[in-house]
């Protein structure tokens, strides 16, 4: 419905995120080497690859994250430092310490410091949002938690909604899949199928093969080179998989055998 | 006992020095819980260390053992150490528990030859600088507690103010920096905070152990809340408390240095919190763990009641304990058990000695370990 209207609303009509020449290193050894990307705005795009592909530092790297060591990155046409609002980012959830003392509601309502600025704290009007997010996610009966008590995929539920609340265009997540249960993955697949709707743009992070097609509309297969990126249905080949995996990709057969949902995890 | 009160109360030297010790447990137990967060405990170490030779250094300069010079230079030398940390994970790439020894030693030592030459210079005025090694708490006049209260105050003041920032900071970083929030300058802020609050307590409790008095009211404090800002109140409260306890038994114990008694103090209150905290302490641990074994062994009594009965036509026939004893190979706490499983109605003793199951335990049984709907058997 709003999702061709909105996703027409970028400027020139161009990409969400446009990256040229994108090298990145750390001491000296080439993370993302000489990367050219342009994400479809309103559209679920996945980014797929071996351990050690990049996958992650492309993330932070459009994020304005890691300085990278060449190359220009543009979101909505502007440089990062001006579209934050634009932006919104799902780290992975074992990079924070879910044993500090704070409660769900507090971590969501950590989405809306930017916009609330210096020197003032979240009011009502936050705190409503936040619980509006929290539902989104079907987490609003845990806002006064300890984040600790928290499930692996309730962690992750958590995230999405402090993302959500930032009111974003576009969301980076990075593995919001990762080891969470089967009710939390039906949910946030809800969640970003209504943010893609919308007219949103997500670029997510993504390990098991066998639900990318099921799940995203495009892809961008990497391996500190890119592979290939575009439409699921054009770029997600087994000749591709073996050039990012090295001749040997998990669950090779899923992609091209139909029901690849009931498949094991990797 | 009256006149320690007295003393307490009424002593004006006293309540000078308490009041001071009182807001520097505040200040220092506040950011320290920062510090814990972040896990930078060992950071408070090497600062405090590391602010030894800018105490020395000061007095060479200037000549002068007014506190304001002294402190000045302590955190001008502490944040330098804390820089040193920094520059070398980053340019020597050792890890930073190494960095922080390596700075933490070279400064102390370097810190104890300044202090060494100058109480071998024929002055008069150098005397008592090497109380900064322990702590003398008796050494604070009116003005240093004025100084520690309002620099503590500003200390405080600017936590409050970029409280949220600190709060993200602390939890996810890189989500902070997501926001567009200068995560490196927030960053030096907190550290120069930390600072701060060290050196304000290097003339009562020492450079050797300042960093505890950091460290433990924070650490105290996580066991007892769940929040950030109880944290931050408790452990304000705790280190006063440590900071007052520990200059009472310092002046009462007649030149017993400061340092080491507010640090024992702190440990107490440490102590205290790491077993009987409810929820995180070892005692709630293990009344925790006793009761899942209680519920665990019942459970398995139960089951063995469950399949005698089914071997028995007459499900109102009793059963030796001394059966049930053989079916748990002679374990011992069956009776307990056997009592626990009584209290919840699911067992009952028929005649002396012998026990058989209830309607509702053996209901309780069947949905237990047979995975059936209790309402339909």
């Amino acid at each position: 419905m709003a999702g061709p209207e909105a996703a027409a609303s970028v400027p020139g009509g161009g990409p969400a995120i446009e990256v040229n020449d994108l090298t990145v290193a750390y001491r000296e050894q080439p993370v993302l080497w000489d990367i050219d990307l342009e994400v479809r705005p309103g559209a679920l795009t996945a980014i797929v690859g071996p351990n050690g592909a990049g996958k992650t530092t492309l993330i932070q790297s459009i994020l304005g994250l890691v300085r990278p060591a060449a190359g220009r990155i543009r979101i909505l046409d502007r440089p990062i430092r001006d579209a934050r609002g634009e932006v919104a980012y799902v780290p992975q959830r074992g990079t924070v310490d879910w044993d500090f003392p704070t409660s769900v509601l507090d971590v969501v309502l950590m989405g809306t410091y930017r916009e609330v600025g210096w020197f003032r704290r979240p009011g009502r009007a936050e705190r409503i949002r936040a619980v509006a997010a929290l539902e989104k996610v079907g987490m609003e009966a845990y806002q006064d938690r300890q984040i600790r008590q928290l499930s692996g995929g309730q962690q992750q539920r958590v995230f999405l909604a402090r993302a959500l609340v930032q009111e974003a265009r576009i969301y980076l997540m990075d593995e919001p899949f990762q080891g969470v249960d089967a009710r939390t993955e039906t949910a946030i697949v809800e969640v970003l199928r209504e943010l893609r709707d919308r007219g949103d743009t997500v670029v997510a992070v993504h390990h098991a093969l066998q639900t990318v097609p099921e799940y995203f509309d495009d892809v961008v297969i990497l391996n500190v080179r890119r592979i290939a990126s575009g439409p699921v249905s054009e770029v997600f080949t087994e000749e591709n998989l073996r050039v990012a995996y090295g001749g040997r990709v998990p669950f090779l057969h899923a992609v091209s055998d139909a029901p690849v949902a009931d498949l094991p995890e990797s | 006992m009256l006149e320690a009160l007295q003393v307490f109360l009424f002593d004006y030297t006293f309540r000078t020095v308490a009041l001071g010790a009182a807001a520097l447990g505040a200040v220092a137990g506040a950011l320290g819980c920062f510090a814990v967060l972040r896990r930078q405990s060992l950071l408070g170490d090497a600062i405090a260390h590391a602010a030894l030779p800018g105490i020395g250094l000061a007095f060479l300069l200037t000549g002068s053992r007014a506190t304001p010079v002294l402190v000045l230079g302590a955190a001008l030398a502490g944040w330098i150490g804390t820089l040193a940390v920094m520059g070398i994970v980053r340019g020597a790439r050792l890890p930073e528990d190494t960095a922080l020894g390596i700075v933490l030693s070279v400064f102390f030592g370097f810190g104890l030859v300044i202090l060494t030459f100058v109480q071998r210079l024929p002055l008069a005025s150098q005397a008592g600088l090497e109380t900064f090694l322990w702590g003398q708490a008796a050494t604070l006049m009116a003005a240093d507690v004025q100084m520690i209260i309002i620099v503590g105050a500003g200390a405080l003041a600017l936590l409050a103010l970029f409280w949220k920032e600190f709060k993200v900071l602390s939890f996810d970083g890189a989500f902070a920096a997501s926001l567009g929030m200068p995560v490196r300058r927030v960053e030096f802020l907190l550290t120069s905070l930390l600072v701060v609050a060290i050196v304000l307590g290097l003339q009562t409790v020492g450079v050797v152990l300042m960093s505890a008095l950091v460290v433990a009211p924070a650490a105290a404090a996580r066991q007892w809340v769940d929040s950030l800002g109880l944290m931050v109140l408790l452990a304000a409260a705790l280190g006063a408390l440590a900071g007052v306890v520990g200059v009472g038994f310092s002046s009462a114990g007649s030149g017993i240095p400061t340092g080491p008694v507010i640090v024992l103090v702190a440990s107490a209150i440490v102590g205290i919190s790491l077993l009987a905290a409810p929820g995180r302490g070892l005692l709630a641990e293990l009344v925790r763990q006793r009761r899942v074994g209680r519920r665990i062994r019942a459970d398995a009594v139960l089951a063995d009641l469950y399949a005698l009965a089914m071997q028995h036509e007459d499900r109102r026939y009793g059963h030796p304990v001394a059966t049930l004893r053989t079916m748990r190979h002679g374990e011992v706490g069956i009776e307990r058990s056997l009592e626990t499983l009584a209290e919840q109605g699911w067992a009952r003793e028929l005649k002396p000695g012998s026990w058989g199951l209830t309607p509702e335990g053996e209901k309780r049984a069947r949905t237990r370990f047979l995975d059936q709907d209790a309402e339909h058997p």
